[in-house]
């Protein structure tokens, strides 16, 4: 136990026996946002559900405040607030109606806070939720997962479909609930640039683990995309030894020479880089989280070539 | 008001530090006035309330801003000087900064020294502030 308000180690999920993710370990401290980010069948929501006990891990485990989710989940529910992926509620029954049945389930229910949230948001509390849109069965679930005062927020995809004036105003009234009550977040998301802002720490999967995680700062801190002509190799198809200095997620050779994204950056390695033999005209430019997350995620380029 | 790029390689808690006191400076918060308080420069901007917090504190540390138990967060009344050591390095980081914008922008020096003066100038010329 280390005062992560959740964690998962050593985390391997697998379906009919096939892996789908080996070994994922992160840390969420309490009063962070941990943003977890995938394409679509990464694992983002099998992890979610290893997280809050609804499935049990291949291999490794889950910590929910120090106690284990697939015994406890029971009592460990109390302290954790979710918005599910896809939003699901009894279709005749209104929010006031859930939200009054939740006050009867949790010791501390807010439903004054409820439902000044839903006025805020704009979802009509009367109206029942077979008959709401997707973004305002969202905001639905988002404001019944914080009438508990949760410790931690567990939101899996927030703000898929939503309309951009909706997302504006999720993120805006999650800023307010971190700055109210210091809530952990966990969010999976594909939203990079809503949580761009917010995130503490980020964790990307792709290639069936957690291939990059760490605090967002110090991840745009090094990852770079750099560019540079080539002198040394005679053809334009490819590229030598000069990048050994970094670790390169991603090159690409151009027309007019060489790019790449290196996720080792820093001020002194790129000066060793710059002044090597051949190379010429070298810039690095800083990343934001989506073209991180393109390098990190995407599929790998065709023209990738090295020569030496 | 205070703009930020998350996209931008400097760190955002950077931006908004930099941003407040480009507003002091320029007299767009008054010694005295009350500072935006984190939960609503946070919702504004749309960031993490501790990163607003973590910028505000660099600022009080720098003697930028006074937080007052209870009451929040004000611009110091008289906005601490730097010693002489530290404005004669902050200005020649600046000025060299400067210096090699205004070469690749191809700039003449007699031009680029206008438009310091001019910068300085419709500084001079901010809203009147209280003299102490």
């Amino acid at each position: 136990m280390n005062g992560n308000a959740a964690e998962l180690d050593a985390v391997t999920i697998a379906y009919g026996g096939k892996p789908l993710l080996r070994e994922v370990s992160l840390g969420i401290a309490p009063g962070t946002v941990y943003a977890l980010l995938g394409r679509n069948g990464a694992g983002k929501s099998s992890l979610v559900r290893v997280l809050l006990g609804l499935q049990r891990p291949e291999a490794g485990k889950a910590l929910l405040f120090g106690r284990d989710p697939w015994r406890e989940r029971a009592s460990l529910m109390d302290r954790v607030g979710v918005v599910p992926e896809a939003p699901d509620a009894p279709s005749t029954a209104s929010a006031d109606l859930l939200s009054a049945f939740c006050g009867r389930v949790h010791g501390r229910w807010d439903a004054g806070g409820v439902a000044t949230r839903l006025d805020r948001l704009g979802v009509p509390r009367r109206r029942p939720f077979g008959k709401l849109s997707k973004g305002e069965k969202g905001s639905v679930h988002f404001a019944l997962a914080l009438g508990a005062s949760p410790d931690l927020l567990v939101l899996d995809d927030p703000t898929l479909g939503l309309d951009p004036v909706a997302r504006h105003e999720l993120f805006g009234d999650l800023i307010g609930e971190l700055a109210d009550r210091g809530t952990t977040v966990f969010l999976t998301t594909h939203d990079l640039a809503g949580v761009e802002g917010i995130a503490d720490r980020v964790g990307i999967l792709a290639g069936g683990k957690l291939a990059v995680e760490g605090d967002l700062e110090e991840l745009k801190s090094r990852f770079r995309r750099i560019t540079y002509s080539n002198e040394i190799t005679p053809s334009r198809e490819s590229y030598g030894t000069e990048l050994d200095l970094f670790d390169a997620a991603r090159v690409r050779v151009r027309g007019w020479g060489v790019e790449a994204v290196v996720t080792n950056f820093d001020d002194a390695r790129f000066e060793r880089f710059r002044t090597q033999e051949g190379v010429s005209a070298a810039g690095a430019e800083p990343m934001s989280l989506e073209e991180i997350f393109l390098a990190v995620a995407g599929i790998r380029e065709r023209e990738e070539r090295k020569t030496s | 008001m205070i703009r930020i790029d998350p996209a931008d390689a400097v760190p955002i808690w950077k931006q908004i530090e930099d941003g407040i006191r480009h507003l002091v400076a320029a007299g767009g918060l008054r010694p005295g006035a009350p500072a935006p308080s984190v939960r609503d420069l946070a919702r504004d901007l749309r960031v993490n309330p501790a990163t607003v917090a973590r910028a505000y504190q660099r600022l009080a540390e720098a003697g930028v801003l006074t937080v007052r138990r209870g009451e929040g967060t004000f611009v110091t009344d008289a906005p601490p000087g730097l010693s002489r050591g530290e404005r004669s390095r902050a200005l020649r980081d600046g000025a060299d900064r400067y210096a090699v914008l205004a070469r690749t922008a191809g700039a003449s020096d007699e031009e680029a020294l206008r438009a310091v003066e001019a910068a300085l100038a419709r500084i001079r010329h901010r809203p009147e502030r209280e003299e102490r």
